[in-house]
């Protein structure tokens, strides 16, 4: 096999590396073999469901399923209170409710004690 | 009134007695017959604002449109229905369709009410249909803690407000709302008072929904069938609105305090549950989430008491209504053929169905406001009224409207553009039926462009 050694920004890919092809331990073979025999069972079943002419659903990827319903339906089961995630909650679910509560109503009195005072200049409208 | 009340009243004997063939199509002639009629409601011509009265019922321009808009929502759903329920038994079929006319009769009643005592009763027996579309008739298993949510969030919400209008009833002699609006504003000092001033409103609060209390819409409006969600989305809510509208007039001025902590949980939810849609998974929930978000400045227009926020409530309502409807129907199409609501599911849909491409663009943009369509106008209005009310509502407002039209384009971006899946080998092409359900929803909205009196209510 030709020399092909890493580059200063890229590695070599594994397809690339000798050691992939020589001196493999027998564990690590069978290992290997397994895993490729357990993919061709998988792209078997879905070749068989591809092709199928009588099928009229969805080929179903339970990947897709359980991430799904870990997104949707797992998500109080699965919480559990943290520093972080309170602290998250107090910011954005309550802290800015104080906040605005405090801006609308100094700005509200503010215009409010204007007029009282009549400093405050009001155009009529006729819409408001 | 009558005239609407009595066939949609004889759509019952119609449900059970008609021939199996002709079932749908006999239904949905006679719905639409009652809504062409409904159009008759929008001509007031009573100086007081209160026209078609009996003892009972009236309407004022406040309650047409929204009566007008339940009428219209009723051949929608049994068309929307017709497919997902044919293959169940006829019994069956006929059970569903009385549900839903049972439905539509309160919801007449409840929008036509003149002492709301009634409203609050129609209020509350809209409630019973709902519940059991929603757990019989829905997909998953989480229909019934869905179902169980929507139910009690409701009651809970809504209890106080009986005691709070018996209280008003002894006070004042007559809840009748023709009355009411000459009365007496009250102090409302004590401590009691202002928790009667709380009572009157959570209800309505809870079911329009206000952002903390919001919990049970994504899960009854994903979990129920597409007629359910319809209803639930396009008036079930604005029963709230309406409410709100109705009572919040006899409430002041103690409420130029009091409302200050619901306007800004109902702003703050504008940005909170946009900004929720776009990490959705379910597509229907992220429909779900976007109208808590477009009917927090419903409430936010309302609670602020201006004739233009009034005015822009009710826009909003009705554009919304017919908008959000429409969106659950698109997603009811998806479900239809792919069995599932996941968002990443059902991709570059534009490649294989490019005519129902083409309603998902139209639904898209109302949804995100876009001009000169209704739901802009609505939105306008109201974040103006609001600007006047205080200046720094803007912040919040223009960044929830930004939110809105980017989740919006989303959605569309999600379903239509990009790689088709490669799961999906076999869809159904488009129904003239689904072609027909779009049509009648997007063309109201459009035609509502041009005249928008018909929904400015009696502010104007």
């Amino acid at each position: 096999m030709a020399d092909y050694r890493d580059a200063p920004l890229a590695s070599r890919p594994k397809t690339l590396d000798p050691a992939e092809y020589f001196a493999v331990s027998p564990a690590k073979r069978k290992a290997e073999e397994e895993r490729a025999a357990i993919r061709a069972q998988l792209k078997r079943q879905f070749q068989l469901q591809l092709n199928d002419p009588r099928r009229v659903t969805t080929i179903e990827d339970p990947a897709l399923t359980r991430w799904t319903y870990a997104r949707v339906s797992n998500v109080y089961p699965t919480f559990r209170p943290t520093p972080k995630n309170s602290l998250l909650g107090a910011v954005c679910g309550i802290a800015p409710l104080l906040f605005w509560y405090f801006v609308f109503k100094t700005d509200r009195d503010r215009k409010e004690k204007l007029i009282q005072e009549g400093t405050i200049e009001r155009p009529f409208q006729l819409s408001s | 009134m009558l005239k609407i009340l009595i066939p949609t009243l004889m759509l019952f004997p119609t449900t059970w007695l008609a021939t199996p063939k002709w079932l749908w199509t006999t239904t949905t002639a006679q719905a639409l017959i009652i809504a062409t009629a409904s159009l008759t409601l929008l001509n007031w011509s009573s100086e007081t604002g209160w026209t078609s009265t009996n003892p009972y019922l009236g309407t004022d321009p406040l309650s047409t449109p929204l009566l007008v808009l339940t009428c219209w929502l009723l051949p929608l759903m049994i068309l929307a229905s017709q497919n997902h329920i044919s293959p169940e038994p006829v019994s069956r079929q006929r059970t569903y369709i009385t549900l839903l006319v049972s439905l539509q009769l309160f919801l007449i009643m409840a929008f036509g009410a003149t002492e709301i005592i009634l409203f609050y009763i129609m209020f509350e027996t809209t409630l019973i249909p709902t519940l059991i579309i929603i757990t019989r008739w829905g997909n998953q298993t989480e229909r019934l803690n869905a179902g169980t949510y929507f139910l009690f969030y409701t009651l809970a919400g809504s209890l106080p407000l009986l005691v709070a209008l018996l209280i008003l009833q002894k006070e004042m002699g007559s809840l009748s709302m023709l009355i009411i609006q000459y009365m007496q504003p009250a102090p409302l000092c004590t401590w009691a008072d202002k928790i009667w001033w709380a009572a009157c409103l959570i209800a309505f609060l809870v079911k329009m929904p206000l952002y903390g209390v919001h919990l049970w819409l994504p899960k009854a409006h994903v979990e129920a069938p597409v007629a359910g969600s319809m209803v639930l989305a396009a008036v079930l809510l604005k029963l709230g609105g309406y409410g709100m509208m109705r009572m919040i007039i006899m409430l002041e001025p103690a409420s130029k305090n009091l409302a200050y902590p619901f306007i800004i949980l109902a702003l703050w939810g504008i940005i909170m549950t946009g900004s929720i849609c776009l990490r959705q998974t379910d597509l229907k929930s992220l429909i779900a989430y976007s109208s808590v978000s477009h009917m927090g400045l419903v409430v936010a227009g309302i609670l602020i008491q201006t004739p233009w926020g009034f005015t822009g409530a009710i826009i909003l309502m009705i554009a919304h209504g017919l908008a959000s409807s429409a969106l659950f129907c698109l997603a009811n199409t998806n479900y239809e053929r792919l069995h599932s609501r996941t968002l990443l599911l059902a991709r570059g849909m534009q490649a294989i169905l490019p005519l129902m491409a083409a309603w998902w663009f139209i639904a898209n943009l109302a949804n995100l406001a876009l001009p000169p369509l209704p739901n802009l106008m609505g939105e306008l209005i109201i974040i103006t009224s609001m600007f006047n009310w205080s200046s720094w509502t803007i912040i919040l407002t223009g960044t929830g409207t930004l939110i809105t039209a980017s989740y919006s384009l989303y959605m569309y971006l999600m379903t239509q553009r990009g790689p088709v899946t490669t799961l999906i080998t076999a869809i159904e092409p488009s129904h003239t039926r689904e072609h027909l359900l779009m049509a009648l929803h997007l063309i109201p909205i459009i035609m509502l462009t041009l005249k928008p009196e018909l929904m400015w209510g009696w502010c104007f």
